[in-house]
C-alpha cells in the first residue's frame, strides 16, 4: 500500500514536471488518482509518512523555534520535492550547485563542495538565504529565458515559480505582471513612456497645494502619511525619509488613480517588496544597511514608477479585495475555511468548536498577502511564487495560506480559543529560512493539483 | 469554551479598542497586557486580540480586549466585533484635532453597532507630546460629560494612566454587571465560573445566551 503511494505519487511527480498545471492531460490523469492522493495527504498529515526520496535536505541551521520542528514539519520535508515544479528535476540534475553563505554554516547539505565560486560570491552579498534560486543550471536557463526576442512568459513563469535569482528579480517581475512587455525591442520604449507617465501622474495628482484637494482626498493623502511610517518597521531601511517619501508619493497616486478602493491600510505594505527589488538594482549588499541618498532623483523616480505599475498591475487582479467591506478578501478567506476543512479535519473541528472565526486571523493573510506573518527577507521569494501565478493568484492563495496555517496543524489544536488567536497574531515564524516557506509552497502547490482540478470535493 | 482548569477568573469582561487610525489603540493595549510600547507598530489590520487577567473591586476580572483598525474602510469588518462587548474605550490623540472630532462619528458606530448598554470611556491619548497638544482637558472634559462618557487622558508611551483607565472601565462594568444581576434575577455573574458560554467574537452567532453581556 504504500510503496503504491510512493510510486503515484512520483509519477504525479513527473507529471508534473512537463506540463503546466492547467494541462488538460493533467488534469485528467490527477482526477483519476484523486482518492489514493487524499489519502496520501491525509496520511502525511496524521503523521504517517510516505516514503519517499529525500531531493532538497540542504537545511541552513538548526532551528531555533521547537513548533517548527514538529512531526509534521520534519516529515514534510520528504515531500519537499512533491509539489512544486521544477524541485525533483532540479535537485536530480545539478551537480554543481552554488550555495550560499547561510548554507554553508548548515551541516545537511548536498553539494557544498562544488559550489560554484562564481556565482556564489555574486549572490551572497544580496541574498544571503537564497539557495535553489542561484543554482547555475537555473540562473542558465533564466538567462537563456530573458535573452530571447520575445519571452515565453508561460515558460518565465514556470522557472520563475520556484524562486528568482534576486539579481534577476526586477527584470522578471516587470515582466510576469506584464509591466514590460515580453518583445524585447519595444521593451525598453514601454518602460519609458510608462516612467514619464507616472511623473505626470504624480505632478497632476500628488504636487498639488492641499488647496486643490478635496476633503476626501485630503484624509486619504492623511491616512497615507500616518501609515509610511509604521511601513515594515522592523526593517531600518524603510524608516529613511526619502524612501517614506517615495512610498508616499506611489501610494497617493495609486489610491487617486483607482477611486473605487482607494487607499486601504496594509497596501502600503505591499509597496515594500517591490521598492526593494528594484532598489536592487542599484544597491547591494544588505538592505539595512542600503541609502537611497546616493541614487539621482531620476533614478528614485524610475524606481517608483516601476513600484507603481506593478503595485497597479498585483492589485488590478484583486480589486475587490479593498473595496467597501473588501468582499474579494471575505469570499477567499471562506474558501480557505474550506479547503482547512477538506485537507485537516481534526484541526477544522477544533477551530470550529473553539468558535474561532478564519476572519479574525486570515483577514490580514489576505490583506498584506502574508508580508506581516513572516520575516522581511524571505517576503520576496514568496512573490516570486504569487507573480509566476499571475491571474490565478487569488486562488492559489488559499492554497499558500491553508499551507501556511497547516504548519502548525498539532500546536493549533492544543490551544484554545483565546492562546489560538493570540498563536496565529503572532506565528513564531522569526527564524523562519527559505526551507520553511519552501515547504510551504510545495504543499500548496501539491494540494492545489489535488483539489483544484476536482473542484467537487471542495463543495459542501 | 473550554476553560482550562488553571485559569481562575471570576469574569470575562469584552471590551474595544476604537478611534481614528495612528492615536495610539495598539499602544494602550500593549501597555496594559504586556507593558510594552512600541514606537513604530504596524497598522492594527482587521482586529487584534489580547487580554489581561486583574483584580477588580476585589474580584478576578480577565479583560479580553479588541483592538480594531482606525481605518474607515475597515469598519464593516471591524463593527462585527462590537456585538457582545460590554465596554469600548474610544481613543482620541491630543495632538490631532482632526481625532477629537471624529469621536462623535465613533459614538455613532457603537450606538449602530453596539449593545445598548455598553460602556463607553473616552481616552486623549499621547499627553506626552506636551510642546503639540492641540486639543484642551476642559473642552474634551465638557464634552465628555455632554455625552455620558468616562473620560481620562493617557499616555501609552509613559505608561501615565493607562492602568487607571482600564481599571475604571471594567470597575464600572463589575457595577453594571453586579447591580443588573441583583435586580433581574438573571444567572448570578458568579456562574460564570461554571463555564458557561461568554460572547467572545464571532461565536457571537451562536444561540447560546451570554450570561454577561450588557444586552
Amino acid at each position: 500500500m504504500k510503496n503504491n503511494t510512493t510510486t503515484n505519487i512520483n509519477q504525479h511527480k513527473e507529471e508534473e514536471q512537463h506540463h503546466p498545471k492547467n494541462d488538460p492531460s493533467t488534469v485528467s490523469s490527477i482526477d483519476s488518482r484523486f482518492n489514493q492522493t487524499l489519502k496520501n495527504v491525509q496520511g502525511l498529515l496524521k503523521g504517517r509518512s510516505i516514503p519517499g526520496k529525500v531531493l532538497l535536505t540542504r537545511r541552513a541551521e538548526p532551528l531555533d523555534d521547537p513548533s517548527i520542528q514538529s512531526p509534521t514539519f520534519g516529515r514534510s520535508f520528504s515531500h519537499n520535492d512533491a509539489g512544486s515544479r521544477d524541485h525533483m528535476h532540479e535537485s536530480m540534475e545539478e551537480k554543481d550547485q552554488s550555495t550560499s553563505k547561510r548554507n554553508n554554516e548548515g551541516s545537511n547539505m548536498l553539494n557544498s563542495s562544488t559550489s560554484n565560486i562564481e556565482n556564489t560570491s555574486k549572490e551572497t552579498h544580496k541574498s544571503p538565504m537564497t539557495a535553489r534560486a542561484t543554482d547555475s543550471t537555473r540562473v542558465t536557463k533564466f538567462t537563456k529565458e530573458l535573452s530571447v526576442p520575445t519571452v515565453r512568459l508561460e515558460r518565465l513563469r514556470e522557472l520563475g515559480w520556484s524562486g528568482v535569482p534576486p539579481y534577476m528579480r526586477p527584470t522578471v517581475w516587470r515582466l510576469l505582471l506584464g509591466y514590460a512587455p515580453p518583445n524585447s525591442d519595444r521593451r525598453e520604449g514601454v518602460l519609458r513612456r510608462k516612467r514619464l507617465e507616472y511623473l505626470d501622474c504624480v505632478a497632476q495628482f500628488y504636487d498639488i497645494p492641499d488647496t486643490e484637494r478635496s476633503d476626501d482626498e485630503i484624509n486619504m493623502l492623511r491616512q497615507i502619511a500616518v501609515d509610511c511610517p509604521r511601513t515594515v518597521p522592523d526593517v531600518t531601511f524603510f524608516q529613511q525619509d526619502q524612501v517614506q517619501k517615495s512610498l508616499e508619493r506611489i501610494l497617493y497616486t495609486w489610491a487617486i488613480r483607482h477611486p473605487a478602493s482607494g487607499y486601504v491600510q496594509g497596501i502600503n505594505d505591499l509597496v515594500t517588496p517591490f521598492l526593494v527589488v528594484f532598489l536592487s538594482e542599484y544597491l547591494e549588499g544588505d538592505v539595512d544597511n542600503w541609502s537611497v541618498s546616493n541614487i539621482s532623483p531620476e533614478k528614485i523616480s524610475d524606481i517608483e514608477a516601476d513600484c507603481y505599475w506593478c503595485l497597479s498591475k498585483l492589485l488590478d487582479g484583486m480589486q475587490d479585495h479593498y473595496t467597501f467591506a473588501q468582499p474579494g478578501i471575505q469570499r477567499l478567506v471562506f474558501k480557505l475555511k474550506e479547503l482547512v476543512r477538506r485537507i485537516d479535519e481534526p484541526v477544522s473541528r477544533h477551530i470550529e468548536e473553539q468558535g474561532l472565526e478564519f476572519l479574525q486571523f486570515a483577514f490580514r493573510w489576505f490583506n498584506c498577502l502574508l508580508i506581516r506573518e513572516i520575516p522581511f527577507h524571505l517576503v520576496t521569494r514568496l512573490w516570486d511564487t504569487y507573480l509566476a501565478e499571475g491571474d490565478a493568484l487569488p486562488d492559489f492563495l488559499v492554497y499558500i495560506f491553508a499551507s501556511f496555517l497547516l504548519t502548525w496543524s498539532e500546536k493549533l489544536q492544543k490551544l484554545d480559543f483565546q492562546e489560538m488567536v493570540m498563536f496565529l497574531q503572532h506565528l513564531p515564524t522569526q527564524n523562519w529560512a527559505h526551507q520553511e516557506l519552501e515547504m510551504v509552497l510545495s504543499r500548496a502547490y501539491m494540494w492545489h493539483s489535488m483539489f483544484n482540478s476536482s473542484p467537487s470535493h471542495l463543495a459542501s | 469554551m473550554a476553560r482550562r482548569p488553571d485559569e481562575e477568573y471570576d469574569y470575562l469582561f469584552k471590551v474595544v479598542l476604537i478611534g481614528d487610525s495612528g492615536v495610539g489603540k495598539s499602544n494602550l493595549l500593549s501597555r496594559f497586557t504586556r507593558n510594552e510600547f512600541c514606537l513604530e507598530s504596524k497598522s492594527t489590520i482587521g482586529v487584534e486580540f489580547a487580554t489581561r487577567t486583574l483584580q477588580v473591586e476585589g474580584r478576578t476580572v480577565k479583560a479580553q480586549i479588541w483592538d480594531t483598525a482606525g481605518q474607515e474602510r475597515y469598519r464593516a469588518i471591524t463593527s462585527a466585533y462590537y456585538r457582545g462587548a460590554l465596554g469600548a474605550l474610544l481613543v482620541y490623540d491630543v495632538t490631532k484635532p482632526t481625532t477629537f472630532d471624529n469621536v462623535s462619528r465613533w459614538l455613532k458606530e457603537l450606538r449602530d453597532h453596539a449593545d445598548a448598554n455598553i460602556v463607553i470611556m473616552m481616552i486623549g491619548n499621547k499627553t506626552d507630546l506636551k510642546h503639540l497638544r492641540a486639543v484642551a482637558t476642559e473642552d474634551a472634559q465638557s464634552y465628555a460629560e455632554k455625552e455620558g462618557l468616562s473620560f481620562i487622558e493617557t499616555s501609552a508611551l509613559e505608561a501615565i494612566n493607562v492602568e487607571k483607565a482600564f481599571q475604571t472601565i471594567l470597575s464600572e462594568i463589575y457595577r453594571i454587571i453586579s447591580k443588573k444581576s441583583l435586580s433581574s434575577g438573571e444567572p448570578a455573574p458568579a456562574n460564570i465560573k461554571e463555564g458557561q458560554t461568554i460572547v467572545v467574537g464571532a461565536s457571537e452567532a451562536s444561540t447560546k445566551k451570554p450570561c454577561c453581556s450588557s444586552s
